[in-house]
């Protein structure tokens, strides 16, 4: 579950990373002075499309950016700093442990830069005073403790599989951080329920993932739908979306699902790739057939595996055209 | 890894998923001696007796391996109780489990000398001798490729693709960023197998595995020919594709990194699952 900003620092708050002093808000508000007025979404790069505005007029900003279409904001101090540098946390997949990503560069694209250093801190020992000095040395700044245990503490304690802060403002009188990213991991939720509800969100895991194109791509396992809009891009399509209906799905997900893609505007035909181990082809079929009252857009269905025969036979009855493989499938989705 | 002498445990075999592919299991030829569930000791599942605890169906039987269909939430408790008890391969079929436990019984397993495979993944099939997990047995034959991935349904689509060249030794090792055994080690074992002669590498965006792979291919430590498929060419940065381990974070095993890889080590890349076949072909 990815924050927002103003949620990310609420936990930077709690473990003890220094965050500028400010204020959510829906509207107009009560400021004096300079100050940052930072729109809350939960996509990137906000500064490159202006919905981050600095300025001595608050409430003109919130009404510029609303008439954007930006609801929520943070107002924050602005904080005159001499330097910014990048830190952040995460688990390093090869060895299993903490690590601790930094770069002098601050604001900077991390992925992009080539002064990028990893600190591994492992779980057994956690966050020891060399820790922070090698991490301080490194960056060139001092006064880093809160900020590497208060990141540590993101990862091993609320279970964030990120925890952000890009840039780290450097001022005269210490470090502050000025954004945050923090993505809390699905699998773990269940373990920190009360954060979910402090931040009043209902959230429910899912694997759709919208896209720029107007092919809608249904699969089952997520190597499978990857190869299905791959393929869709190869054929000369443009994938709408990545939707994962997951092992064993019911009649019912299934139509959840197909309702869902074709419910997408841009969407103006699905590519449905079904390889049945656990999943049942009829209950995909059924499934299908169900979301057909609903989606009346053409969909091009892949559907093989455990009870084939069926599959094909409930489909054929309504009408849709089974196909053996995907590519078959996905050219003539494309042709059409 | 597996052979049709291998004794396989159960754990979680009397849940749905439990008890369907343990039946599966078993009907396939595989050895599956014993299941557990805490509190169905005494009871049976397909003629497979079931026990309290795994030191409780060691008392009775021995085993050598274990695959895991324990929820989530128990999952981990699961897999401690396997290493402990001396079983040396454990396989975890279970996803959503919390990436910091598995990065604890990750270790934990290791440093014990275990091969645990998974989790969030499909097990492993030595076809004709032993299936151990959830892949479906009517695309599999035996024979001479080894095949390894991350997806699970792209394994069976890739496998019955390559079923007139057979398959020695199946491997899914899982779609979660830490996983207890990578690629590498499994294109290693093939490498070292005499029954494998081509080796299929099934990877998608992600952590940095198949450039390793690709890397001991351009090292020489991998002789044998090898072919392999990237999934996710499409997929935007910093988005998770379905499987927890499915995101570039840092830049980390984009699909071009991927791709890169092979190309230097001179592995050829399928571009899509069904050119596979051919490119298999094409190899000595």
């Amino acid at each position: 579950m990815k924050l927002y900003e103003y949620e990310g620092k609420q936990l930077f708050r709690d473990v003890g990373i220094p965050v500028p002093r400010g204020v959510v808000t829906q509207g107009p508000v009560q400021w004096q002075g300079k100050a940052v007025v930072k729109s809350q979404l939960l996509e990137g790069a906000r500064g490159k499309r202006g919905l981050v505005k600095v300025t001595d007029d608050v409430n003109g900003a919130i009404k510029e950016l609303k008439a954007q279409g930006v609801e929520t904001f943070l107002v924050e101090e602005f904080v005159p700093h001499r330097a910014e540098v990048y830190i952040s946390a995460m688990l390093d997949r090869r060895s299993g442990e903490p690590i601790i990503v930094a770069s002098p560069e601050g604001g900077i694209d991390v992925e992009e830069s080539k002064n990028v250093k990893l600190f591994s801190i492992p779980l057994e020992r956690g966050v020891r005073s060399f820790d922070v000095l090698n991490v301080e040395k490194y960056l060139g700044v001092k006064g880093l403790e809160k900020v590497v245990k208060g990141l540590y503490r993101l990862i091993t304690e609320y279970e964030a599989e990120l925890a952000e802060i890009n840039p780290l403002a450097v001022t005269e009188s210490g470090v502050v951080a000025l954004d945050s990213k923090v993505i809390l991991e699905d699998n773990a939720l269940y373990r920190h329920e009360e954060l979910v509800s402090k931040f009043s969100r209902q959230y429910v895991a899912d694997t759709y993932v919208e896209l720029e194109g107007d092919v809608g791509i249904i699969g089952n396992g997520a190597g499978l739908t990857m190869a299905t809009m791959d393929m869709v891009k190869l054929e000369g399509g443009e994938p709408a979306d990545f939707y994962d209906v997951g092992g064993g799905a019911s009649r019912e997900r299934v139509k959840e699902c197909v309702v869902k893609v074709g419910g997408n505007q841009k969407v103006k035909k699905i590519v449905i790739n079904i390889f049945g181990g656990i999943t049942r082809c009829d209950e995909v079929a059924a499934g299908i057939v169900e979301a057909m009252k609903i989606v009346k857009k053409p969909m091009f269905v892949r559907l093989v595996g455990t009870n084939e025969e069926e599959g094909h036979k409930i489909l054929r009855e309504n009408g849709i055209k089974a196909y053996a493989d995907a590519l078959s499938a996905v050219r003539d989705a494309i042709r059409s | 890894m597996v052979s049709s002498n291998t004794r396989v445990i159960v754990q979680g075999i009397t849940g749905k998923e439990g008890s369907f592919h343990a039946q599966r299991m078993k009907s396939y030829g595989t050895k599956v001696v014993a299941g557990v569930t805490p509190g169905r000791g005494g009871t049976s599942v397909s003629g497979i007796p079931v026990y309290d605890t795994v030191q409780d169906a060691f008392k009775e039987h021995e085993a050598e391996a274990s695959v895991i269909f324990v929820p989530a939430k128990f999952a981990a408790d699961a897999v401690y109780e396997a290493v402990d008890a001396g079983l040396k391969l454990v396989v975890v079929i279970t996803e959503h489990i919390p990436v910091l436990d598995t990065a604890r019984f990750v270790k934990y397993a290791k440093e014990r000398g275990v091969m645990l495979i998974g989790p969030n993944c499909p097990g492993l099939i030595a076809p004709d001798r032993a299936l151990v997990g959830i892949l479906p047995p009517r695309a599999f034959t035996r024979g001479k490729i080894g095949v390894v991935s991350r997806s699970g349904t792209l394994t069976y689509e890739v496998a019955e693709m390559v079923r007139n060249l057979g398959q020695s030794t199946v491997v899914g090792i899982g779609g979660d960023p830490i996983i207890g055994t990578d690629m590498p080690t499994i294109v290693k074992k093939f490498e070292e197998d005499p029954e494998t002669e081509k080796i299929v590498v099934i990877g998608e965006i992600g952590g940095d595995m198949e450039e390793r792979v690709a890397k001991m291919k351009e090292n020489g430590e991998v002789k044998k020919s090898m072919v392999a498929y990237i999934a996710g060419m499409t997929a935007p940065r910093e988005k998770r594709m379905g499987h927890a381990g499915a995101v570039v974070y840092m830049g980390i095993g984009t699909f071009n990194s991927k791709m890169e890889a092979f190309k230097r080590a001179g592995i050829p890349v399928a571009r899509s699952p069904y050119e596979i076949p051919k490119l298999l072909e094409d190899r000595p």
